[in-house]
């Protein structure tokens, strides 16, 4: 029973880790959006949208990460 | 610009991958599923395929196991965002087959576009013994070819200004990009369409503009002259550029400088301009389609471009090509009968090469498959290429203004809303040269609607 329920904790864990991966890499990736956009001078209201678009991933990451602690 | 095939079933991350690609100037495609994927790669060839390596209808295994049991000449690379399948990759990867790890970034892309893709190039080139590309793009043994391979040779070591004088679906642009490949220039090919430039944007598009110089320049941007540095730009439809508007590009050529509308400091010009028209010498100056003091300055070097009509040499070279082309893109082998070889050579080709190539895939659509060779319509001729045969200077004008024509939506009673959007949303991408996130803007919708959009007219066909 043990051996299963360990095996379980570590199933959900691993479920919980590639859920907060990907809010992670939209993350990073719109970060390196944004390093392009400024070199290309895009308007300040599209920098904005990419940076609500971060905002927004955190959320769901940090969602995800309180999800961890209650396992 | 190279082609790219994006398969993730995570819309968010293929939408920002898209982006960063588009930015890369590389034309992207969007599939989310195996399913999705193999209907691209059923119509369509790609430089470039990145492959998420888990999708909803399988694993991106399969997709590769579809690819190389295709021939599909694409290098591909495998997307994982777990660190853990990373080495079983890895261990997957060949020469043509590299892996990345998610989150992906604009440096890890650039050097497997294009440092992979410079390999698919090389395979590219496995030509068939029939023909050589000379200069990387033009095929042709006819005496005319050989003479223009000589002054493309001579040109491309010196610096002068190109212009590319020929009958419409010549080659203009393959001639423009093989003086570009046989230069020293480390800059960019970038071209430009003259007659598409809408007027009040022609000072902006030409040398680029200001942050805030008009109602609506919302941002800095380079204008052709600045993003062709230390490369050539490449101008077509040279003549269709209003007269009125020519002297914005006098005085580029005459300073050798451009200033960005709404700015104030000069940026030197650093590139060679070759330039393209269908018309002939005596009818530019006939008709004054073009300032002379412009004429002299790009026409350094004209370079007359000979209809396929005088090279009828090079028809079975051409032919055997684009037959080729798309015997290697479909993985089969349809042939082409001698008869048939005849009757091409034997006609005039108004259209020149282009018509030629539409021709070979009409019958390639057409093929008998049963015993594998082209099949092509009893006559050759088509009421377009009758129409481009003409050669007087009224039958110029009628070709004119149908082109003109062919940008206004030919909207009649019946046309079906989704047709009219089709045709919208097919000529809004070439106009921004197939970029999606611009052609998303000017149609008011989102990248992913544009796309979602695209997958269904492709999948209807």
């Amino acid at each position: 029973m043990e051996v299963y329920n360990t095996m379980q904790y570590k199933s959900e864990l691993e479920e919980i880790a590639h859920d907060a991966r990907k809010p992670l890499n939209h993350i990073s990736m719109n970060a390196e959006l944004l390093k392009i956009m400024v070199d290309k001078s895009i308007s300040p209201e599209e920098i904005k949208k990419i940076a609500d678009q971060i905002i927004l991933s955190t959320k769901e990451c940090s969602n995800t990460i309180q999800k961890m602690t209650k396992l | 610009m190279k082609s790219v095939l994006l398969v993730d079933d995570d819309l968010e991350f293929s939408e920002l991958a898209c982006r960063i690609i588009e930015y890369l100037d590389c034309d992207v495609y969007c599939a989310a599923s195996i399913k999705e994927a193999q209907q691209w790669l059923s119509t369509q060839t790609f430089d470039h395929i990145l492959l998420d390596f888990m999708l909803p209808d399988g694993s991106g295994l399969h997709l590769l196991d579809y690819i190389q049991s295709a021939n599909i000449p694409s290098s591909v690379t495998m997307v994982t965002g777990h660190p853990s399948v990373k080495n079983a990759i890895a261990e997957l990867c060949n020469d043509n087959v590299g892996h990345l790890t998610k989150p992906i970034d604009a440096d890890d892309l650039k050097k497997i576009l294009f440092t992979t893709s410079h390999k698919t190039k090389v395979e590219g080139k496995r030509d068939s013994k029939d023909y050589t590309r000379h200069f990387g793009c033009l095929i042709g043994e006819s005496e005319a070819m050989k003479e223009m391979y000589l002054m493309i040779e001579r040109v491309a070591r010196t610096d002068a200004n190109v212009m590319l004088l020929g009958e419409s679906g010549v080659g203009k642009e393959m001639v423009a990009q093989a003086i570009h490949n046989a230069s020293n220039n480390t800059g960019d090919r970038v071209s430009v369409n003259c007659g598409a430039i809408p007027k009040d944007l022609i000072g902006s598009e030409l040398f680029g503009h200001e942050k805030g110089a008009f109602t609506g320049a919302n941002a800095q941007k380079q204008g052709v002259f600045e993003l062709a540095k230390n490369g050539t730009l490449f101008l077509d439809e040279l003549t269709e550029m209003p007269i009125d508007m020519q002297p914005n590009l006098l005085r580029v050529l005459e300073t050798q400088t451009v200033t960005k509308v709404g700015g104030t400091k000069s940026t030197p010009v650093n590139c060679r301009v070759v330039s393209a028209t269908n018309r002939s010498v005596e009818e530019i100056a006939q008709n004054k389609v073009l300032r002379e003091d412009i004429y002299f300055r790009l026409a350094v070097f004209p370079i007359t471009i000979a209809p396929l009509r005088e090279r009828k040499d090079d028809i079975p070279l051409l032919a055997k090509y684009f037959l080729n082309e798309l015997n290697q893109q479909h993985d089969t082998q349809i042939t082409m009968s001698r008869p048939d070889l005849d009757r091409l050579v034997q006609h005039d080709w108004p259209g020149n090469i282009r018509e030629l190539k539409h021709t070979i895939h009409r019958a390639y659509i057409m093929a008998d498959l049963r015993h594998k060779c082209l099949v092509f319509p009893d006559t050759l001729d088509s009421p377009f290429s009758r129409r481009s045969s003409a050669t007087t200077q009224a039958d110029c004008q009628v070709v004119q203004a149908q082109d003109q024509l062919i940008n206004k939506p030919d909207i009649a009673v019946g046309t079906t809303i989704e047709a009219l959007e089709k045709e919208l949303i097919y000529k809004t991408l070439d106009s921004v040269d197939g970029n999606k996130t611009n052609a998303a803007k000017l149609l008011g919708i989102s990248t992913k609607t544009l796309y979602n959009r695209l997958n269904t007219y492709q999948h209807s066909h």
